[in-house]
């Protein structure tokens, strides 16, 4: 009887301390994990969506909230001046979600670009919509996407049809919040 | 003093993993694509080896004997788990690298085999320094491993190229099959230079270095 009280005792012990411990240091990495995130697996996309920004947009990213739930903005600025936003949205893959950065021109309300976060995709095949090939199809788009197929201006990759059309249903959405956050871009960076 | 030396240095030459003791293979062979990734992989199965040696060893005259494994794995899962978090906080780049053989390292052979055969029977100090010893031989041998095959596969070590132009890298050293082929052959070498030193002492030469039964014990089934 002694001995099962001291296993029960020694294990819930060091269980206990070994919770404790852990809970502490997830609490004080977590933002730092969060911004490390931030910095290598968003940030090469959202740079690549365009270059030609001069700020850090990853800094200057702001939490908005639109129909969707909370979404993180992200704003290029040229030489100070707001020029485009970006977000990212989810569409339906053939592999499970594909994340979807999209650049949107303040000014001109055209795409700036689009840029793959993440994807599951057949290696070969759907991981083609990542290829400059097929994403460079958007920049200087308007609003209104859509696939070749369903009377739009966008060639699917050919063998990827449940890819393309994911990527093109995110970057649909993304144009729709886009439109719901036009009316406070400019009181949100001034 | 003496003898923590002796327990520290024991690791880095007489019972080296994973050459000499053949623990931990699983992440010898996954992540040694270059000499980087073996060095990262070591340095955190340094931090886990020790950190557990020497808290097993200090809690050893508590734990009771029917569920001491169990405290043990507790132990050491409580430490990946905190190394992981640390290399995604600061090291993210590792992180991505390594991605599923860090929290793999709970179940390294390492780990359990050192706090079960070293650390439960010793006081801290000589704990420490077994622990000490045996990752750094083990960081040593990874980033020897990753050395060899970074230098065959690619052309260069630590990202850097160091072979002449013109060389054509063998790709089959950064695939699978070239772990094994890198790790056979320094096992291979160790062995052959274990043998010649013994013969030139005059020593009687041992049949096999690592198991010290001969094959042929193992073969006929006598021992």
């Amino acid at each position: 009887m002694r001995e099962i009280a001291s296993m029960i005792v020694v294990l819930s012990v060091i269980c206990g301390i070994s919770g404790f411990a852990l809970s502490y240091l997830k609490q004080t990495t977590q933002p730092i994990i969060e911004s490390q995130v931030l910095r290598y697996v968003q940030g090469p996309t959202i740079r690549n969506v365009f270059p030609a920004a001069t700020n850090n947009p990853i800094e200057e990213r702001k939490e908005v909230a639109l129909s969707t739930g909370l979404t993180t903005v992200f704003p290029f600025r040229v030489e100070g001046k707001l020029v485009g936003v970006a977000l990212e949205t989810q569409g339906k893959g053939y592999g499970g979600n594909i994340g979807v950065m999209v650049g949107f021109d303040v000014q001109r309300d055209v795409l700036l670009g689009i840029g793959i976060t993440q994807m599951k995709e057949t290696p070969g095949l759907g991981t083609n919509v990542a290829q400059p090939r097929f994403t460079g199809q958007f920049p200087g788009k308007g609003l209104e996407i859509a696939l070749k197929s369903a009377g739009g201006t966008i060639d699917a990759v050919s063998g990827a049809t449940i890819s393309s059309t994911g990527t093109v249903l995110a970057v649909q959405q993304a144009a729709t919040l886009y439109k719901e956050l036009k009316p406070q871009i400019s009181q949100l960076w001034p | 003093m003496a003898s923590m030396w002796q327990e520290f240095s024991k690791g880095l030459w007489k019972e080296i993993p994973p050459f000499r003791v053949v623990l931990g293979l699983c992440p010898t062979l996954a992540v040694t694509k270059s000499a980087e990734n073996g060095l990262g992989m070591g340095v955190a199965v340094i931090f886990v080896l020790v950190l557990s040696n020497v808290l097993i060893s200090a809690v050893r005259g508590i734990i009771p004997k029917k569920v001491r494994i169990v405290c043990f794995i507790a132990i050491s899962a409580t430490l990946v788990v905190a190394v992981e978090l640390l290399m995604q906080a600061f090291t993210y780049p590792l992180y991505q690298q390594l991605g599923i053989f860090v929290p793999l390292i709970v179940v390294n052979c390492i780990i359990l085999g050192r706090a079960e055969a070293f650390a439960a029977k010793n006081p801290v100090h000589l704990a420490l320094a077994d622990g000490l010893g045996m990752g750094m031989g083990f960081t040593i041998a990874l980033t020897l491993i990753g050395s060899i095959r970074e230098l065959l596969g690619t052309g260069g070590i630590f990202g850097h190229n160091v072979m002449w132009n013109g060389f054509e890298p063998f790709g089959i050293m950064v695939e699978a099959p070239g772990a094994f082929l890198a790790l056979g052959t320094v096992v291979a070498l160790m062995n052959f230079y274990t043998a010649w030193a013994a013969r030139r002492a005059g020593l009687e030469v041992p049949e096999n270095a690592s198991c010290q039964g001969g094959c042929s014990g193992c073969a006929t089934g006598q021992r």
